[in-house]
């Protein structure tokens, strides 16, 4: 459903259109260049916008000296940002009948019975000099330069055209190079028909800017265009499949160059060249006007200077606004714009600063100067802004000012919150207390302090850690060699000559309290096999050990206990063996 | 046991009670202070600009005087000399509000449109820049002490909270431990210098004679390679790089002053 209701509006929209744009008509009139010769030809296009129909076709004034020939009609739809722009183009092809300076236009559209005006263009027409005998052929490229003696950082034409008879396609352009000498395209190739030796040929034309930094006589080799040239192999003259995309007709890379010339670059004058010249070269004029010229002390006003022309447009200085009493400046990031037209390189550069007045009172404005070569009079010429004046009021005069009609708007919209609007600019002030010249204790960074707080946490951990595993190690040691104290002090009773059951009762009982930290005053056969059984010690080597006790205590208790014992010689081995086993 | 508490009470008092002595300062210099201060309110900017230098000179390098020095110039119009110390005093004060108000009017009046890129760094460790190094530090030394502090604690008791703890600790130790690396580095390379003249030519090489490159204005802030027979190669962040004169530079990071008897930095 919504999918629908979205077609069915743009569909809507799309049908409104001439509707919807007829609100504001406006018709342009374009020329394709503004000079050409008398052999060839100029495209003229007027463009309607705001409607994509006109009552009848359009009228055009100024081409009494012209062959006018109607070159169709287009039609067009433009959606930029949303915004839709309808329109139609109408083409003409003029052949000039004669040589001089003409205004083209204007041209009337005639849009629901009301006449709509165009602007109008200038066009100069020259004689062709076409020099040379020889017939140049079907193909040939031709450079001029204009003019050929120009002043350094000045610019001069450097114009190429493609003469052809045949069909060509991926041209390419190899321009000459030479030192200290800069080359800029100024717009688009442009195409029109022309006549050479009384042959009608098509041309493309394209024009550079040539731009020398340095004087001197530069030789300008020839350009060089390479192209593919397709000539047909049928004898018709023209057909449908005469086309490279059907592929019968051949294509031949071709090179193709121009003819060398010559610039002579001036140095420029030394004779009235101003100490702070600027380096601008060529034809410029200087704009400023002051917004608003009537403000409150502390609010703010914005001066432009606009520098404007044609010449090396980048080399226009960032003017500076001298200080200006009781008057605070910010200057605003200047914007310099450049652009091309067929004449060469032109642009401008506007600077903004605005002006914070402190106090009441008239203020004038200086004019701010700059100097450039002006290569129309060869002379150098400095451009001086105009004077400007701005009235700065009191704050409370400004007040009283305020109308009662705008002070009855106020009070109704009482409730309505205002924006704070910033009335001037300044620092906060500087910082005065006691605490600021000591601002606290700051650890010196590869001070003592420092390495201190980094440093003792993990040392004091890390001797704590190897303590606490220091007296685990030195418990395990301490009883370690209390048990081999006790084994040997066993073996050592074992290897003495008459010994009784109860001297080894003793001496077996007295090891085991002693290996095990034990503090048990007997210990029965069982009780030591299961300590040892505890500890590690296999079941054989216990049940040895408990068996031998077990032999000991009967001897004991049969009233044997005070004989000599033969067991002493076995006891040592099994001592070892315990020991071995013991975890 | 108790015999541990002990150390670690004892080694816990060292960090925290062994501050730098800061009573023992002379009056001189709080007078000197106060002599600059009102000199500056009577709009005498110089004398004020030689108080504070004094002050500076003699070891109170801190962030209010560094600002109040920036004022100064600021007030005699020497944009370069303003941002430079304004840019000194961010570097002790960073979040200082009085500070970041008149180094943004300051920066508003500068000509040459330079934006430093943020890299993967700053924007990782966003609050490196609204912190000092000390203050880092601080940080830093506090996560030191509580991660291993309690891995002190857990050798004598291997409680269940004091496992997870240790993790946190163990994480944020971590972070601090890095963002006072990287801004212990930050502020040892520092290489940022302001452009003292209204306008300088940046040249192809350190000769008068060599070509210029292009021009920067008063106040810009460029980075600072190295120095040859008073002159300085410089870059911008656009790798744009050439030499300047170098009195018409001032690095942002100066030499160590010489400190007074009885103060410490």
């Amino acid at each position: 459903m919504k999918k629908s209701i979205l077609l069915i509006t743009l569909l809507s929209m799309c049908f409104h259109i001439p509707c919807l744009a007829r609100g504001d008509v406006s018709v342009t009139l374009k020329l394709d260049r503004p000079e050409a010769t008398l052999l060839d030809s100029i495209t003229l296009v007027v463009s309607v916008s705001g409607t994509r129909k006109s009552d009848a076709t359009p009228v055009l004034k100024g081409l009494d000296d012209f062959e006018v020939r109607a070159g169709g009609t287009s039609s067009r739809i433009e959606i930029i940002n949303g915004k839709v722009n309808a329109g139609v183009d109408y083409t003409y092809t003029l052949k000039p009948k004669k040589a001089g300076n003409f205004a083209i236009g204007p041209a009337e559209v005639t849009v629901k019975g009301k006449t709509i005006k165009s602007n109008t263009k200038t066009l100069r027409i020259v004689k062709a000099v076409q020099s040379g005998e020889v017939d140049r052929g079907p193909l040939f490229l031709s450079a001029t330069l204009s003019p050929k003696q120009i002043f350094v950082e000045a610019q001069a034409l450097y114009t190429l055209k493609l003469f052809r008879q045949t069909r060509v396609g991926d041209i390419s352009l190899g321009l000459p190079e030479a030192e200290h000498l800069t080359f800029k395209q100024l717009g688009k190739p442009i195409e029109y028909q022309s006549v050479y030796k009384g042959e009608s040929y098509q041309v493309l034309e394209v024009r550079y800017a040539l731009i020398s930094s340095k004087e001197g006589l530069y030789g300008i080799r020839p350009s060089r265009m390479s192209m593919t040239v397709f000539r047909s192999r049928r004898k018709s003259p023209r057909s449908l499949f005469d086309d490279p995309f059907f592929s019968f007709s051949s294509g031949q890379p071709v090179t193709i160059a121009s003819e060398p010339l010559e610039l002579n670059v001036l140095p420029l004058p030394q004779k009235g060249r101003p100490t702070d010249f600027s380096g601008l070269v060529g034809s410029f004029k200087i704009k400023a006007h002051l917004e608003p010229t009537k403000i409150k002390a502390g609010g703010s006003a914005t001066l432009t200077v606009l520098l404007s022309g044609r010449g090396n447009v980048k080399r226009i200085p960032d003017l500076k606004l001298p200080e200006l009493e009781k008057i605070k400046v910010y200057a605003d990031q200047p914007v310099l714009t450049e652009e091309t037209d067929a004449r060469g390189l032109a642009g401008s550069k506007t600077m903004k600063w605005a002006l914070v007045p402190e106090k009441e009172g008239e203020y004038r404005i200086p004019s701010l100067s700059i100097s450039f070569f002006d290569i129309e009079s060869k002379q150098y010429r400095v451009l001086k802004s105009p004077d400007l004046s701005m009235s700065v009021l009191p704050v409370e005069n400004a007040q009283t000012q305020i109308s009662p009609e705008v002070l009855k708007g106020q009070k109704s919209e009482g409730s309505r919150k205002q924006e704070v609007k910033e009335l001037g600019q300044d620092i906060l002030p500087v910082h005065t207390s006691i605490k600021d010249l000591h601002p606290g204790a700051r650890p010196d960074i590869g001070g003592m302090v420092f390495w201190a707080i980094l440093i003792i946490p993990f040392f004091a951990y890390a001797v704590t850690f190897f303590i606490q595993k220091f007296h685990r190690k030195t418990t395990v040691s301490v009883a370690a060699a209390r048990a081999r104290r006790a084994a040997k002090i066993l073996i050592q009773e074992c290897h003495k000559e008459e010994l009784s059951s109860n001297h080894l009762t003793s001496a077996i009982r007295r090891y085991l309290n002693e290996r095990f930290n034990l503090s048990l005053g007997s210990l029965t056969p069982d009780e030591a096999a299961d300590i040892l059984g505890s500890r590690g010690v296999s079941g054989k080597t216990s049940e040895r050990l408990r068996r031998t006790l077990q032999e000991l205590e009967d001897a004991i208790y049969t009233g044997k206990g005070q004989e000599l014992c033969d067991m002493g010689g076995d006891i040592p081995e099994l001592i070892k063996q315990i020991e071995k086993e013991i975890r | 046991m108790r015999r541990y508490s002990y150390l670690a009470i004892s080694i816990i008092t060292i960090i925290f009670f062994s501050g730098p002595d800061t009573q023992a300062q002379p009056n001189g210099w709080e007078a000197l202070f106060f002599r600059a201060n009102e000199a500056f309110k009577g709009g005498h900017y110089q004398d004020a600009i030689d108080g504070y230098e004094q002050l500076i000179q003699n070891g109170y390098e801190n962030g209010h005087i560094y600002y109040n020095l920036g004022n100064g110039y600021f007030r005699l119009n020497q944009l370069g000399k303003a941002i430079l110390n304004y840019e000194r005093a961010r570097i002790l004060i960073p979040r200082d509000a009085d500070l970041n108000f008149n180094l943004r009017l300051a920066r508003d009046q500068i000509q040459d449109a330079i934006a430093e890129p943020q890299g993967f760094i700053q924007m990782a460790f966003f609050w490196l820049d609204a912190l000092s190094l000390q203050e880092v530090f601080w940080g830093f030394g506090i996560f030191n002490v509580l991660f291993w502090g309690l891995l002190f604690i857990r050798l004598f008791q291997h409680s269940e909270w004091s496992y997870y703890l240790s993790f946190v600790f163990l994480v944020l130790f971590l972070i601090s431990g890095t963002s006072f690396g990287l801004k212990w580095y930050q502020v040892r390379t520092e290489s940022r210098a302001v452009i003292l003249e209204n306008e300088v030519n940046i040249l192809s090489g350190p000769d008068i004679q060599d070509t210029v490159l292009f021009k920067l204005h008063e106040g810009s802030i460029v980075h600072q390679e190295r120095s040859e027979d008073g002159w300085v190669l410089i870059h911008l962040p656009d790798k744009k790089r050439g030499w300047v004169e170098a009195e018409s530079v001032e690095p942002i990071k100066r030499g160590p002053a010489v400190l007074p008897v009885g103060v410490q930095n």
